[in-house]
């Protein structure tokens, strides 16, 4: 019995160390380009979080939106087949280190914190942050300014660029954070937040569609933020392939194109609901 | 006696209604919230353009909540026997193993649990043996059997770990039913075995298990239960299950307690049926 066990622990050990030392090397003698490996496998894989309009589900449960229509045009230019792999924004970079996909194409701002983690390619995308506030709790306000009191209550979604914009620009107020879009927006309606800090366009729309509840304090947006791939640390192959697509696909008007549909006009929204 | 007791009934049942009138007029009126239930039988099933119809989103959702949980259940199973033997031997390094396992995997939150394997161990090992690029590399038939057992083939490995952390968490619970279920077997049974000659894991195998799984099948269906509702954590880590479909719809529509409310009565109906179904082999049992 005891040798039994004590045999199989070897083998245990012996499997851990190994498995170890297998993902050592990968790491360092990554000699080979990523680049070179989605070519092989046939497919890239391309993380993502819903987010609208920049991904989301169609009523027949088909991922849509623009990062998409970028992924896909990525894929066909590489000719690759995609792999779409929604992933929670919070767990979002942790996923892309340990390989579970290749890139993040998710309407991610080039922060240079964040670039400490990861690299960027060129933005592809230029997005700015703008505020959606309650018309009860914030009624008159119309500046920036006004929201930064101690007792206002900003919500916005955690990790993301509204978070760490409203820490720096408004110090005073009251952050908090949610997981999903749809959260922080019900936090609004419910007039438990006084406002909301998200990528343009969505307060804008949410104003829109619950005008009776909520308003714009100032049109606009009050930042811009570049929007770039983001991919492992270490790979310039790949790096310098995303630049010259985007290079490329921005010279002959295709992006410009693909905005307007999906930030300008609303055509899609029945494809939605 | 008897008319008390109805009395007492109708007081109750009279509070709850009330209760459920004032909530109701509650989410009507103090709720600023555009219901809008009409869009939601399209996330169960969608038709095409020709009129064929086939499973959304939540429908797809609720069957990988299922074979999840029933994978997670097996191995949580197999775990929890194995530790449960474990942790009754006599031998002091076999109880240490038990107890070890369950220590830890009862003294960590779930959720902490889950990144930890999936970030971490599920990453190596599951690398290590190759998995992602086996399921990727299978055709036609191979690959309808994974994706009717299992899930896509694509999204395979993530399954697995998924299937892993969720067996290691409920096996240390299902290791404590088994332990009680070996501790209330009479000394007698043990040594009956012994003295019949027959080898250790034939005296476990038709002696004492078949016993011991006769006492705690209602623990055991508890912790079935249990393991259903927690396999809607495994949606952080990104398996399309129930939850994390839900959720997806909800980040898209906005319609989020149209979607909560949903998936809450899809979750209900699995787990009704099931400690129903338990309620009637219990029965069963009790009167064999």
């Amino acid at each position: 019995m005891k040798k039994i066990i004590l045999f199989l622990m070897i083998i245990v050990s012996v499997f851990f160390v190994l498995s170890c030392g297998n993902n050592t090397k990968k790491q360092a003698g990554s000699s080979e380009s990523l680049l070179d490996t989605i070519s092989r496998r046939g497919v890239i894989k391309v993380g993502l979080s819903t987010f609208v309009p920049w991904a989301m589900n169609d009523k027949n449960g088909n991922l849509i939106g623009f990062e998409v229509d970028v992924a896909k045009r990525l894929a066909s230019d590489m000719g690759v087949d995609i792999e779409l792999i929604p992933t929670k924004w919070s767990g979002i970079i942790p996923a892309l280190l340990t390989g579970k996909f290749d890139v993040i194409i998710g309407g991610m701002g080039i922060r240079p914190d964040r670039n400490l983690k990861v690299n960027f390619s060129i933005p592809y995308e230029y997005s700015g942050l703008s505020i959606a506030a309650n018309k009860e709790k914030a009624s008159g306000f119309s500046t920036l300014e006004d929201f930064n009191k101690k007792d206002i209550i900003i919500a916005t979604r955690i990790g993301s660029t509204g978070a760490s914009v409203a820490e720096k620009l408004l110090p005073l107020a009251t952050l908090k954070l949610f997981d999903d879009e749809s959260q922080v927006i019900q936090e609004l309606l419910s007039g438990r937040a006084h406002a909301l800090i998200a990528s343009a366009p969505m307060p804008a729309y949410q104003v829109i569609k619950n005008s009776e509840k909520l308003f714009m304090p100032f049109e606009g947006t009050f930042t811009k933020e570049p929007i770039g791939f983001a991919l492992k640390k270490g790979d310039y192959d790949l790096v310098n392939y995303f630049n010259n697509w985007i290079t490329v696909v921005d010279a002959e008007g295709w992006l410009a194109e693909r905005n307007h549909y999906w930030f300008e006009t609303r055509e899609w929204e029945n494809l939605v609901q | 006696m008897k008319r008390h007791n109805y009395l007492l009934d109708i007081i109750i049942v009279l509070i709850v209604v009330l209760a459920a009138f004032i909530g109701f007029f509650r989410i009507k009126n103090g709720f600023s919230y555009h219901w809008n239930w009409g869009s939601i039988p399209q996330f169960f099933f969608k038709t095409d353009g020709t009129g064929h119809i086939s499973a959304n989103l939540l429908v797809l959702g609720f069957l990988t909540t299922i074979k999840l949980s029933i994978w997670a259940f097996t191995a949580a199973l197999f775990i929890g026997t194995v530790m449960g033997v474990l942790r009754t031997r006599e031998n002091l390094f076999a109880r240490m193993i038990g107890r070890t396992y369950i220590e830890i995997a009862r003294n960590t939150p779930p959720l902490v649990l889950i990144f930890i394997f999936y970030f971490f161990i599920g990453n190596n090992i599951i690398a290590a043996l190759g998995i992602d690029n086996w399921a990727r590399g299978l055709h036609g038939s191979g690959r309808s059997i994974i994706s009717f057992l299992f899930t896509k083939p694509e999204r395979f490995s993530e399954f697995l770990s998924a299937v892993f952390t969720l067996a290691v968490y409920e096996g240390a619970y299902i290791t404590e039913i088994v332990r009680g279920g070996l501790e209330s077997i009479p000394k007698g049974q043990f040594e009956g075995a012994n003295a019949l000659g027959i080898n250790f894991l034939d005296k476990y195998r038709f002696v004492i298990l078949p016993q011991v799984f006769r006492k705690v099948l209602p623990s055991l269906t508890g912790q079935s239960i249990s393991t259903i509702k927690d396999s809607s954590i495994v949606s952080i880590i990104s398996i399309q299950e129930l939850t994390f479909q839900g959720m997806q719809i909800m980040a898209s529509t906005y319609m989020v307690f149209e979607i909560w409310i949903t998936i809450t009565v899809m979750y209900f109906i699995l787990t009704f049926s099931l400690s129903t179904l338990a309620n009637f082999v219990e029965g069963k049992l009790i009167r064999n």
